[in-house]
């Protein structure tokens, strides 16, 4: 390994990684995963959910997943960014990283629709990606494929190359097995034995040259094999007890046809013992590079059991998780056993930047990056040993050196250290602490519509009985919203809160859940009281009917065409035993947290 | 509609340009036969040496990026236009089109189906197979537009062709158009992947566009904003949107703006003339004076937009001669300024002019949008022949993306089309009119390369067949200037594609006897009586067995089509969905036939491994069974379980409905990979449920009736409440049936515990 070099961030260049150099990539990776005590994560995808389909302040954690579950199935990433690191709290605290750049295609290998037939694009996504020097051409001609485990072992049953097979405890056999098998058998020796002994006669190179002609003999590779017919799995395990039997350097491997069935075998002759382990390794390095790809990084990642380290994880781990993995369960629960299976501990850098109070607020990873440098001395000295000569920095990289980084500077500040962790079980605690804990990022890193800027901004816990949902304004305001709803019925003029969610539809917060409940009541029994407001076209409708959409998987219309259609199925049903649950309202989040350090 | 039609088929031919007597800078474009094809380098050397411009292609063609790796490279210069020489190229683009005899068109697309169900089958009825259609037309992005002009030259007696290659790429570039999304196709993108498609330079460089519909709303809205900030303007209404100043930073921050404001407007009104001589800063502190529509003005540089808002209301509150003024500059970032206007009428006056002007760019804006939809607009104004090779995908992509949302039915569209391109050629259906070319390309895949590399041999020295006749020929003609905007032309390059597509046609139309030569370049084309019949016909999938005539609407059957299945009834078809996997589309026939009868189900046709169509030989079977399988679903009895129905039964997801259930299926908005879940979705969407109309009255008659041995009759169509009478004639499941169906079960019982 090169000798380390002290690199600013911005310099620092990540390993590029495409099928090219993935299979030495993932050896040095796997012996820096060895060493390391985090590894950060970072994807670049073709695009995020727009509309009222990302993620709403008027979330809950349930309907947060559900949305990133669809950005996951949907987009593609296209770059996996893993950098393992070392922490050291020496004085100054050192930070060495080892960023590798993954490019991966969804290539249908095995021509299966695999692993996605078709992906999403968001051409603004595309446009900055663009803009930002991402080189598409390399990561479609040589992205690196995969498959997820559901795949993998869905595609095993399906896709059918030679392969060995374990050999079953015998069967009583029949008489005409026997005949089979020892005819086999004889004829196997008989082809061995003109490997085996070669010079047991001088002469007889022509003529074993011959017999091998005779009896089929071929290659495989570069070694000598002979291919048996066979017509069932009988006779496949008739054929590999008489290779069995034979000779301890003999492989079997049984050659599928199209649909599957085992149409031959081919029985492979190895010099030695060396050289049958490595053909066995051959054999699986071939089908793994098919069958796996990428993955294996990723089954890499979990057998390390260090601590995989992001931001906006739940998007970025619902896409792992649906992309390398499995197909993700209908909820969140279930979602945070499967992937606890895989990673056991994640942790969120923006949750642990919402440990330390003023950076609550923080926008993304720049924004706490920035107030980090201005409000605290940490001093870190990153070490970023060179790893290839390959220029350009792509954006992916430079996210996962900042989370990187980022986690360095509040690992140090909320006094995480890996060394401890290391050394006994029970500061272990102290990253576990922070780990598999998931925010719904409501922000969105270029967003361009400010509402309002400078508002209270502490996020308080609100009920979801507080909120309803209105639609049929007509492309009103939210000013024009909050001075027309009181002249429509008196609820209005109670004190709540107004906030967009698409063009069509606006959620009201209520103070007082009493007074939500009575307006949905109010409508659900159609009270004249509030005439004006039916026939001005309003509607409005419960959390549990934008529970029912979110769950539904409503998502191809605008969010007021969507809740219409639950809500007349809803409303009266459910409305008594709707089960609240809280969001955090934050009536900033559109606060620019740049700007507010500027000013 | 390039990969659709003739990707999984070799390129046996290659086009090479072989220069001989031509002038410069025309690089003469003369045919070879396949085999030489490949020794496109030998025979060159045997040849003369050619004069530079020839040489000049070939160099260029392996510049960066490198094309077809080896096999793609044609020698055919085909322009390539990015949104950096749009503009240049459409002016030239526009002379040409104007002087051709016909236009060559082709786009690749970032994928066609979003699913395997959604392939086009044979046996899809006209609606289904137009929602497929639409679907992929309105799904994929196009991503490249080939576009191929071809001039008669009566002084060469030869046909002179312009490639065009327009990148294209679906940007935002309105800031209130909603983002755009596509979708991409695995296979597609690599097979674009495999023939070198320069992906970076069409996300980077792509020309956007904006389709007629889009325009006019974006104008509309314009118009809209525009009408109501000049009635808001009039109107000022005070306090309006206050902000209330809480944090002592912003009172500080409005207090000295107050009087910086106020020490400004001071200098202006005492020293009318000295801002004349540029000299107020001394005065004004911070402020440079500048001029904005003859005032004096001050530029807002560098305030946060918090302090912006700060700031407006300071204005608003405080001074009546100074106006808050916000205006776009060239490159769309917004400038602000405070402007001093003394009366109220110069204020108005102020505010219109500066909303007109506001208007006049964003129109200039929405104007410049329009990107690769003038190329469009330019083949349709000249009312040109649009030459296609099974283009109905194209020309569907090209309505939607540049023309507004597909209309909802194939008729609608055909007409709508038909408006837009009056005249459109497409060659594969070319190929088949003709008999002589019928015979040529037996046998011989109908893709676009192979019929370029049958009917457009490279040499005519390579004697054609007797029967053939003397090839039309072409030149290409690279532009003067030699700019570095040419490549080599390769296959599955929209330019180059579009080229061959119309040398393809050109040799075609000899073979319908239209003598070019005879053709004065008043005449048009499309209009020539031998052609005439031919064109306006396009097949609406390539396995469909029908053409569809754009001017009238009508499809009928395209002569010569081998049917690989028998036609369908769709009456007559019920479509299952959601059945174990494990459940092979033989085994569903067999169980049905056990109940119907042998000759019964006269096809299975899977449509993925999750769902079939299955077609009965009459059309009461399609009720028969559905009524069948709501008893068996509802009766938790032995016969349910050793119904031989019971195979497709089995784990009670198995659904069925009648075929226009299909075609709802198809049209909806969603896109599952497998057919049951998109299916299953589009069910929990429609309230409306599928097909579970058999009321419990009928069943529990039903339900009697198999209990005791008497017959089930047919339920007619459209009588869903009819039950069970016993009326023996019309029964197609008789209770011989259903008895022997418990005994094949009892055998089956029998074996399993044997065993």
């Amino acid at each position: 390994m090169a000798a380390p070099r002290a690199a600013a961030a911005a310099a620092a260049s990540a390993k590029q990684v495409t099928r090219r150099n993935f299979a030495e990539a993932v050896r040095e990776l796997g012996a820096h995963l060895e060493s390391c005590d985090y590894v950060a994560v970072a994807a670049q995808k073709t695009g995020a959910p727009t509309g009222w389909r990302r993620a709403l302040p008027v979330d809950t954690a349930e309907t947060a997943y559900l949305k990133a579950k669809l950005a996951a199935e949907s987009f593609q990433p296209l770059q996996i960014a893993v950098c393992p690191f070392l922490l050291r709290n020496s004085s100054p605290s050192t930070l060495v990283a080892y960023p590798y750049n993954f490019h991966i295609f969804p290539r249908d290998e095995l021509q299966l629709g695999m692993p996605s037939y078709s992906f999403s694009c968001q051409s603004s996504y595309l446009s900055t990606m663009a803009n930002d020097g991402f080189d598409f051409n390399m990561c479609i001609y040589d992205g690196i494929s995969y498959l997820s485990r559901v795949q993998e072992s869905f595609a095993r049953q399906k896709v059918f190359t030679p392969h060995l097979r374990p050999l079953l405890p015998s069967q009583s056999t029949s008489v005409a097995d026997s005949v089979f098998k020892s005819r086999i058998k004889s004829r196997i020796m008989h082809w061995r034995k003109g490997y085996a002994e070669p010079n047991k006669k001088d002469d007889g190179s022509l003529v074993s040259s011959f017999s091998r002609l005779i009896l089929g003999g071929e290659t495989y590779g570069s070694r000598p094999s002979i291919s048996i017919d066979v017509c069932s799995d009988q006779q496949v395990q008739l054929v590999l007890e008489a290779a069995n039997h034979i000779s301890d350097d003999l492989v079997p491997l049984v050659v599928p046809d199209k649909a599957g069935a085992a149409r031959t075998v081919c029985v492979i002759f190895t010099s030695s013992k060396e050289d049958k382990n490595l053909l066995l390794m051959d054999i699986q390095q071939s089908t793994e590079e098919k069958f796996r790809g990428f993955r294996e990084v990723i089954d890499l990642l979990s057998s390390s059991q260090k601590p995989i380290v992001s931001y906006n994880c739940l998007n970025d781990l619902t896409m792992m998780h649906s992309k390398f993995l499995a197909p993700l369960p209908p909820n969140m629960h279930e979602f945070m056993c499967s992937l606890k299976m895989v990673f056991s501990n994640v942790v969120d850098v923006s949750h642990l930047w919402r440990q330390i109070g003023p950076l609550r607020k923080a926008k993304n990873i720049q924004a706490a990056l920035s107030y980090l440098q201005r409000q605290y001395f940490v001093p870190i000295e990153i070490k970023i040993p060179e790893q290839d000569g390959t220029s350009g920095v792509t954006k992916n990289e430079q996210n996962v050196l900042r989370i990187t980084k980022l986690f360095a500077k509040l690992s140090n500040l909320l006094k995480i250290s890996p060394e401890y962790q290391l050394k006994s079980g029970e500061q272990y605690a102290a990253v576990e602490e922070y780990c598999n804990v998931f925010y719904p990022s409501c922000m969105v890193e270029d967003s361009d519509d400010v509402d309002f800027a400078n508002e209270p901004d502490t996020a308080k816990a609100v009920s979801t009985d507080n909120i309803i949902f209105l639609w049929g304004f007509r492309g009103k305001s939210v000013k024009e919203l909050k001075s027309y709803l009181p002249g429509l019925h008196q609820i209005f003029s109670e004190d709540f809160e107004v906030k967009l969610l698409d063009k069509t539809c606006s959620a009201l917060i209520f103070r007082n859940s009493d007074t939500a409940m009575q307006l949905l009541k109010e409508i659900s029994s159609e009270s004249p009281s509030l005439n004006s407001f039916f026939s001005e076209g309003l509607k409005a409708a419960g959390f549990e009917v934008y529970r029912k959409v979110c769950r539904l998987g409503l998502w191809d219309s605008d969010l007021a065409e969507a809740l219409e259609g639950v809500s007349s199925e809803v409303a009266a049903s459910t409305l008594s035993e709707c089960n609240s649950s809280q969001i955090y309202w934050n009536s900033s989040l559109m606060l620019d947290l740049k700007e507010y350090l500027e000013c | 509609m390039t990969f659709l039609t003739y990707g999984p088929y070799t390129y046996t031919g290659l086009q090479s340009i072989i220069h001989n007597q031509a002038q410069p800078p025309a690089a003469r474009l003369r045919p070879s036969s396949p085999a030489t094809a490949t020794m496109q380098g030998r025979l060159r050397r045997l040849l003369p040496a050619p004069p530079p411009s020839a040489l000049l292609f070939r160099s260029l063609s392996s510049s960066p990026p490198p094309k077809g790796g080896g096999d793609g490279g044609s020698g055919v210069p085909v322009k390539q236009v990015t949104r950096g020489n749009l503009a240049e190229a459409l002016e030239e683009l526009r002379g040409r089109v104007r002087e051709a005899t016909f236009v060559g068109l082709d786009l690749e697309m970032s994928g066609v189906t979003s699913a395997p169900w959604r392939d086009t089958f044979e046996l899809d009825r006209d609606d289904v197979r137009y929602l497929k259609l639409r679907d992929s037309a309105e799904r994929f992005a196009a991503l490249q537009l080939g576009v191929c002009p071809f001039r008669w030259d009566p002084a060469k007696s030869a046909f002179v062709a312009h490639p065009h290659n327009f990148f294209i790429f679906p940007r935002k570039e309105l800031s209130d158009c909603p983002s755009h999304e596509f979708l991409c196709q695995t296979t597609s993108i690599d097979f674009l992947a495999k023939y070198q498609f320069d992906f970076n330079t069409c996300f980077r460089e792509g020309i956007s566009y904006l389709s007629r519909a889009q325009e006019e709303e974006a104008l509309q809205k314009l118009n809209l904003l525009h009408q109501d900030q000049t009635s808001a303007s009039s109107t000022t209404s005070e306090g309006d949107g206050d902000m209330p100043l809480e944090r002592a930073a912003d009172i500080l921050f409005t207090e000295r703006m107050k009087l910086n404001f106020k020490e400004w407007r001071d200098v202006i009104v005492s020293k009318p003339d000295s801002h004349l001589l540029g000299n107020t800063k001394c005065a004004a502190g911070q402020f440079q004076t500048v001029f904005f529509k003859m005032r004096p003005a001050i530029m807002l540089n560098g305030f946060s937009s918090h302090q912006l808002q700060l700031i407006e209301q300071v204005l608003r509150k405080n001074f009546r001669d100074l106006v808050y003024v916000c205006t776009f500059g060239e490159d769309d970032t917004s400038e602000k300024r405070v402007v001093y206007s003394d009366t109220d009428e110069d204020k108005i006056l102020l505010m219109k002019d500066v909303q007109e002007d506001l208007l006049k760019s964003r129109e200039a804006r929405v104007k410049s949008a329009i990107g690769i939809r003038h190329v469009i607009d330019l083949l349709s104004s000249e009312r040109k022949l649009i030459v296609g090779h099974s283009c109905i995908l194209d020309i569907a992509q090209v309505y939607s993306k540049f023309v507004g949302p597909l209309p909802s039915s194939i008729k609608e569209f055909a007409l709508s089309i038909h408006k837009i391109f009056p005249h459109i050629a497409d060659t594969r259906h070319l190929m088949s009119v003709n008999q002589a070319v019928q015979k040529l390309m037996k046998q011989k895949s109908k893709s676009l390369s192979s019929a370029f590399s049958f009917l457009c041999p490279a040499s005519p020295s390579y004697a054609m067949k007797p029967s053939s006749l003397s090839p039309v020929k072409i030149e290409v003609e690279g532009d003067e200037t030699k700019s570095s905007c040419f490549i080599s032309g390769a296959k599955h390059e929209a330019g180059y594609d579009a080229y061959m597509t119309g040398c393809v046609f050109a040799q075609l139309c000899t073979y319908l006897d239209i003598k070019f030569d005879q053709l004065s370049p008043q005449d048009n084309l499309a209009t020539n009586n031998k052609l005439q019949k031919h064109i306006n016909l396009l097949s609406p999938s390539w396995n469909s067995g029908t053409v569809i005539d754009l001017s009238s609407g009508m499809e009928r059957p395209e002569p010569g089509y081998m049917r690989r299945y028998p036609a369908p009834v769709y009456d007559n078809i019920v479509l299952i969905w959601g059945f174990m996997s494990k459940v092979r589309p033989k085994e569903i026939k067999d169980c049905i036939c056990k109940v119907f009868g042998l000759g019964s189900v006269i096809s299975v046709f899977s449509i993925d491994s999750t769902a079939v169509l299955v077609q009965f030989k009459k059309p009461e079977s399609v009720n028969d069974f559905l009524d069948l399988k709501a008893v068996l679903e509802r009766t938790d009895s032995a016969i349910s379980i050793l119904h031989p129905l019971s195979t497709i039964l089995e784990g009670g997801q198995t659904r069925a409905a009648k075929y226009d259930t299909y075609r709802d299926i198809c049209s909806s908005s969603e896109s599952k990979y497998l057919f049951a879940d998109q299916a299953e979705a589009v069910c929990a969407t429609s309230e409306n449920q599928l097909q579970e109309n058999v009321d419990d009255n009928l069943i529990s008659g039903v339900h009697q009736s198999i209990l005791d041995g008497t017959v089930l009759a047919s339920v007619n169509k459209g009588d869903g409440t009819k039950s069970g009478s016993k009326n023996e004639g019309d029964a197609d499941i008789t209770c011989q049936h259903i008895l022997d169906a418990l005994h094949d079960g009892r055998a089956l019982i029998g074996r399993r515990i044997r065993s």
